[in-house]
């Protein structure tokens, strides 16, 4: 490095140690103090995932997959009833939730933008997002089941595809913001109108990212309990086509079996949880993978 | 055609005497909400000939660019007052349909825009707007634009991969293959070299010389030298006022103006 380049040495050199104990003191104390806070939360979600696996897996046998769920104080059984309705219940939840959370995300994107009415939309969606999901299940027990006279798998399946909306509606917005705009004016430069920008150009452009917030959708509804307490409610047995009377799933289920007084029913909850984490990890997982390319 | 180059008064500056009018601006003035960006504009783009927008930046060049394809409209707080005559009619008219106009008007942007879609479809994308074409149609009208823009020789053999596996020189040449596919009678650049490196802006200039030949070309460009080549127009524009107009040459030799004179020699902007 030529000297000429250098700064002007100062004519006089400040002093070193002009930074006192006390303040190094305090630097070092918040360090530890915010290692120890994570470790402890770290050690914490720890426990409960170790815990899960160990008696989830001590509970786990192939017939869980197989038979369904036990009567009361009888021995084995398993829980493919529960499984089954609930994958049914998350899959019925997505498909009324999607169409609705992936049009409202364009709408706000698109057209609507920072209007009135847009504004409007993304605080409720807002508040809808973060709504006690005990709150909605009741809603919708007043608006279907009390009306029907009966629980349903179609109550339960509207309740979850409440809870899934506001959440697929904030990611397709934001994934739709993140595609330039420049994309947009080359579109319309070639003649096309608003509508096949967005459907041809935006929506696939945004592809990756739309199909994460519709996963992390999934995820959030496959666990949901609240809901379909006053909705689906639960069945020992399995579903009827109609999907009327109350339809088996893995929440609730996981929820009576743990709190009744049967070492069986106690195992298969584990179990029942362990199943129910793995698949939402994997949705997770694959979520993360898909934003990791929306992103680029 | 001929009663459009009647209406059009035949400018001072008018170097080549058989060349026609193809746009015509008459008393041009933009607005972006309160902000005047162009004031007064007249001016004559001529048929088959490159016409280079030069001045310093927010001097209205861009601005006066994205008029003729009415794609400012898209936000609803621009606004473009006077007149443009394009084939005898005013495209500022409500009776104009810009998606139409804009099927008539290519545009090539500063960034290279491919779709997320293959090259084919990327190509494909205009002329499905607006053409019932055959199979056998769309190939050849794609391999046709794709060879007019440089691309066919490596790319025919990836077609259906994606336009945005390409390189920045590339997708620039694939964004121009999409806009003459539609055979528009004007291509607008928009500073289309700016983001790319030396051989691929050699590559666009030699393009640009030979798209001459088929259509009215209007660009945008911070490069004086770049102007200079490829230009036999040149518009010198400043504050959103056109300050001087006239045969590229003149305009780099001889100009008129101090303004001009002072810019060119790069004495400010």
């Amino acid at each position: 490095m030529p000297e000429a380049h250098a700064a002007p040495a100062p004519t006089q050199a400040a002093s070193w140690g002009r930074v006192r104990r006390p303040r190094r003191l305090a630097d070092r104390a918040m360090k530890v103090f915010c290692a120890a806070v994570t470790a402890l939360g770290v050690f914490a979600l720890g426990w409960i995932l170790l815990l899960l696996a160990w008696e989830g897996l001590t509970a786990f046998s192939p017939r869980i997959f197989t038979e369904v769920t036990p009567g009361p104080g009888s021995e084995g059984g398993g829980l493919a009833n529960a499984i089954v309705g609930s994958i049914i219940l998350t899959f019925l939840g997505i498909t009324v939730a999607t169409p609705i959370g992936v049009l409202a995300g364009t709408y706000l994107s698109e057209y609507g933008k920072s209007s009135q009415l847009a504004n409007v939309i993304r605080f409720v969606n807002d508040i809808l997002l973060s709504a006690p999901s005990i709150l909605i299940g009741l809603f919708v027990y007043t608006l279907i089941v009390w009306p029907t006279g009966g629980y349903s798998g179609w109550a339960g399946a509207v309740a979850l595809a409440i809870i899934a909306t506001p959440v697929i509606v904030r990611t397709t917005e934001d994934m739709l913001r993140l595609v330039p705009n420049t994309l947009r004016e080359a579109g319309a430069a070639l003649g096309a109108p608003p509508a096949q920008v967005t459907m041809q150009i935006s929506w696939r452009a945004a592809k990756a990212g739309i199909v994460t917030g519709i996963l992390l959708a999934m995820a959030r509804i496959a666990g949901e309990t609240a809901p379909l307490l006053f909705t689906a409610l639960n069945n020992s047995f399995w579903f009827n086509a109609s999907l009327l009377g109350g339809v088996a799933n893995l929440p609730v289920t996981i929820f009576q079996f743990a709190l009744s007084p049967y070492p069986n029913w106690q195992q298969l909850a584990w179990a029942g949880a362990l199943l129910i984490t793995v698949a939402i990890l994997a949705l997770s997982v694959v979520a993360r993978l898909l934003v990791r390319k929306a992103i680029r | 055609m001929t009663s459009l180059a009647a209406m059009a008064e035949p400018s001072a500056a008018k170097a080549d005497l058989s060349a026609r009018v193809r746009i015509a601006c008459r008393n041009l003035d933009f607005f972006y909400g309160e902000f005047q960006a162009l004031k007064d504009i007249n001016l004559d783009f001529f048929d088959r000939q490159v016409t280079a927008l030069i001045g310093p930046s927010g001097c209205g060049k861009s601005t006066l660019l994205r008029c003729f394809n009415r794609i400012y409209s898209l936000y609803p707080e621009q606004r473009a007052e006077g007149e443009i005559i394009l084939d005898g009619h005013n495209i500022l008219s409500n009776a104009i349909d810009v998606n139409e106009l804009r099927s008539r008007i290519g545009m090539v942007f500063q960034k290279p825009t491919p779709f997320p879609m293959s090259i084919y479809d990327n190509v494909a994308f205009g002329l499905r707007l607006y053409e019932k074409l055959s199979r056998a149609e769309l190939d050849q009208r794609i391999e046709g634009a794709l060879r007019k823009a440089a691309l066919w020789d490596e790319v025919k053999d990836k077609l259906r991969q994606s336009g945005m596996g390409l390189s920045g020189g590339q997708q620039q040449r694939l964004c121009i293959a999409r806009a003459i596919a539609q055979r528009p009678e004007v291509v607008l650049f928009d500073e289309p070299t700016s983001a790319l490196d030396p051989i691929s802006t050699g590559k666009i200039e030699e393009l640009i010389e030979q798209l001459r030949t088929e259509f009215t070309i209007v660009i945008v460009t911070h490069n004086m030298q770049q102007a200079a080549r490829i230009s036999q127009y040149t518009a010198f524009m400043y504050l959103g006022e056109l300050i001087e107009f006239g045969a590229t040459t003149r305009i780099f030799m001889n100009p008129d103006k101090k303004q001009t004179q002072d810019y060119i020699t790069g004495r400010f902007g």
